[in-house]
């Protein structure tokens, strides 16, 4: 059989679980968790070995797809995602959950792995819609709202983009991404600010930290791992293709790296945090066209991690829905989750022999020198939240076991969430040694010194936050105006300043 | 009517962009959800037949072949595209409406005051 029809039908495989599920919910869990695991595995296989294949689908004038460096780190990094939420909170999800989360998963894909506007445009809006109803799912005014707002944001981002894309064909005479060299600068700015609306980067990406405190823990950890990276392949595929919008997204990525991180120090609530953090790291993963993908990958999984260990969770401790009363258990669970919370932390940061060490290497001395300089600051801020974040939870975890640790024996370690806790851990610490030729010193002294000076620095600061406003965008016409505010500067951009 | 010639289209461009500035002037000065769900409509018609228009700007007969009477053809590629569009900008307006249903048992006005904090 043509090697070109297996991809395509692995790519579409979720969707039919996901729809089938709706039938036989229980059977069909199983059949979709071992979709995503044949999927996380083939998908490694040719990241590790450079596979790289494009065609087009049906024949001449179908749809160009591309299994290529950006879309396999992608599609790797969701289907984990997706499997760590399926194995730690299956508990907690409602009726339909998995079946919407598979359908997310299809969309997620194609949209990494198409290389046409249409294309690109109907997983964009497939995905919203999936990532709609997951936030609802919990079903307070709230989130509810918060949803709404979503919906309609993204709603109108893609009609600027549609906009775009018919102003596009009119030059170039077809809707492939490679073409788009032809097509006029105000048509680019629509496309890209679209795209940046979805991808929730600073200014469009306002709506990322309200929906990340709004929605329940299981959509959040989806919604930050995976659904946020749906508009980078896009994006740094344009990018690499055209000089002037990687240009402006230099611009742009800083931008979005340095406020987002300062709003992230100064906010109170450690969801919100989360979320400004999580914008901030976006920013840097478009200034490079090239290890984008990889560094968004490794960002959403330290980020799905971050969600399900953080010890905030509210409806666990009313319900007691641990299923445990025993002390000893609890106490084993909660350091296994602080441990993980830590080390997804450092990952991000950048620490060394950790995951995130080589992606952020790698991105950084892709750069120019002076734009290295804005990484470095930026790691600096990251490793400011990171500090803070983790001084939280230290602070949580010793307040609750206060002079009652109990004794512990091996038997009270072994649980389902503990073992997968802990594959994780020694997946993103394994991770780092694949590329073997970044462990040098210089690097090492970099990174630990960026974390060092970050830690200073939040001490510093630490007093300020109680006492400043923290700045809550949280109104509707944020969201609506911010991706014509994006365009209209891009253009600006692309035509006058090209910075 | 000839579509071909220059001035003609931009005559005809001229109500689609107004619709689009008309919608998003709406929504973005819309003070309940109600409002802000017609905007997003009247952008999402203004954009279609934009769509529209410009497929049909080398030739309005309908694109099929065999036919020896038809010599100019609208392009089919976008007119085929847009249909998606439709289909999606129906989805959009019934999850909305859903939601704006379900938001109206605790605050009937539809406000975005009420719910925005």
């Amino acid at each position: 059989m043509d090697i070109n029809i297996i991809l395509t039908c692995l790519i579409f495989l979720p969707v039919i679980v996901g729809f089938l599920g709706c039938l036989l919910p229980n059977k069909f869990f199983f059949v979709g968790v071992f979709t995503l695991l044949i999927n996380s595995f083939l998908s490694l296989f040719g990241l590790l070995n450079g596979f790289n294949n494009s065609f087009t689908l049906i024949n001449q004038g179908g749809i160009l797809l591309s299994f290529d460096e950006f879309s396999l780190p992608l599609i790797f990094g969701t289907s984990v995602v997706f499997l760590i939420t399926f194995s730690l909170r299956r508990k907690y999800f409602s009726h339909y959950f998995y079946q919407i989360s598979l359908v997310l998963c299809s969309a997620l894909s194609i949209c990494f792995i198409s290389k046409d506007l249409i294309s690109i445009y109907i997983a964009l809006e497939l995905t919203g819609f999936c990532a709609f109803l997951l936030i609802a799912d919990k079903n307070t005014d709230k989130s509810l709202f918060q949803s709404f707002q979503y919906l309609i944001g993204g709603g109108l981002a893609m009609l600027i983009y549609l906009i775009g894309v018919i102003q596009a064909f009119t030059y170039t005479g077809s809707f492939a991404l490679d073409d788009l060299s032809l097509a006029p600068s105000t048509a680019l700015c629509l496309i890209v600010a679209g795209l940046l609306t979805k991808s929730g980067i600073f200014l469009c990406g306002i709506w990322v930290p309200n929906i990340y405190t709004n929605a329940s823990i299981q959509t959040s950890s989806i919604l930050s791992g995976c659904v946020t990276c749906a508009g980078i392949a896009p994006i740094s595929r344009m990018s690499q293709i055209l000089i002037p919008i990687s240009n402006s997204m230099i611009v742009i990525g800083v931008l979005s790296a340095i406020l987002a991180a300062i709003l992230a120090i100064f906010e109170t609530d450690d969801g919100r945090t989360l979320g400004w953090s999580s914008v901030s790291q976006l920013g840097i993963s478009i200034l490079s066209p090239s290890y984008a993908c990889l560094y968004v990958m490794q960002h959403g999984i330290c980020k799905c991690l971050l969600f399900n260990t953080h010890n905030d969770n509210s409806d666990e401790k009313i319900s007691n829905q641990r299923g445990t009363n025993d002390i000893s258990i609890l106490y084993c669970q909660d350091l296994i989750r602080l441990i993980t919370f830590i080390i997804a932390s450092l990952s991000i940061t950048g620490f060394p022999f950790i995951a995130g060490f080589t992606t952020k290497t790698l991105l950084k001395y892709d750069l120019p020198p002076s734009a290295q300089l804005i990484v470095s600051t930026s790691a600096l801020l990251t490793s400011a939240i990171y500090v803070k974040l983790i001084i939280s939870n230290l602070n949580r975890f010793r307040r609750t076991y206060y002079k009652k640790i109990p004794s512990i024996s091996i038997r009270s370690f072994i649980s389902n969430d503990n073992f997968i806790f802990i594959l994780c851990i020694i997946l993103l610490i394994s991770s780092s040694f694949l590329r073997s030729d970044l462990l040098k010193s210089i690097y090492f002294t970099n990174s630990l010194s960026a974390l060092f000076i970050g830690g200073i620095f939040y001490l510093c600061v630490m007093g300020i936050e109680k006492n400043i406003e923290s700045s809550n965008i949280r109104k509707t016409i944020d969201i609506i105006g911010a991706p014509f505010i994006v365009a209209a500067f891009l253009l600006a951009n692309l035509t006058y300043f090209k910075l | 009517m000839n579509l071909g010639s220059e001035f003609t289209r931009y005559i005809l461009f001229v109500p689609l962009v107004t619709l689009i500035i008309i919608g998003c002037y709406g929504l973005i000065n819309s003070k309940n959800i109600f409002n802000a769900l017609f905007s997003l409509d009247v952008i999402d018609t203004a954009t279609i037949s934009l769509f529209v228009l410009i497929a049909a700007s080398s030739g309005m007969q309908t694109p099929i072949t065999g036919l020896e009477r038809y010599s100019n053809y609208a392009d089919p590629y976008p007119q085929a595209i847009i249909l998606t569009a439709i289909v999606i900008g129906f989805a959009t307006q019934a999850l909305l409406s859903a939601i704006a249903l379900r938001l109206s048992r605790n605050n009937p006005l539809l406000r975005f005051r009420d719910m925005e904090d």
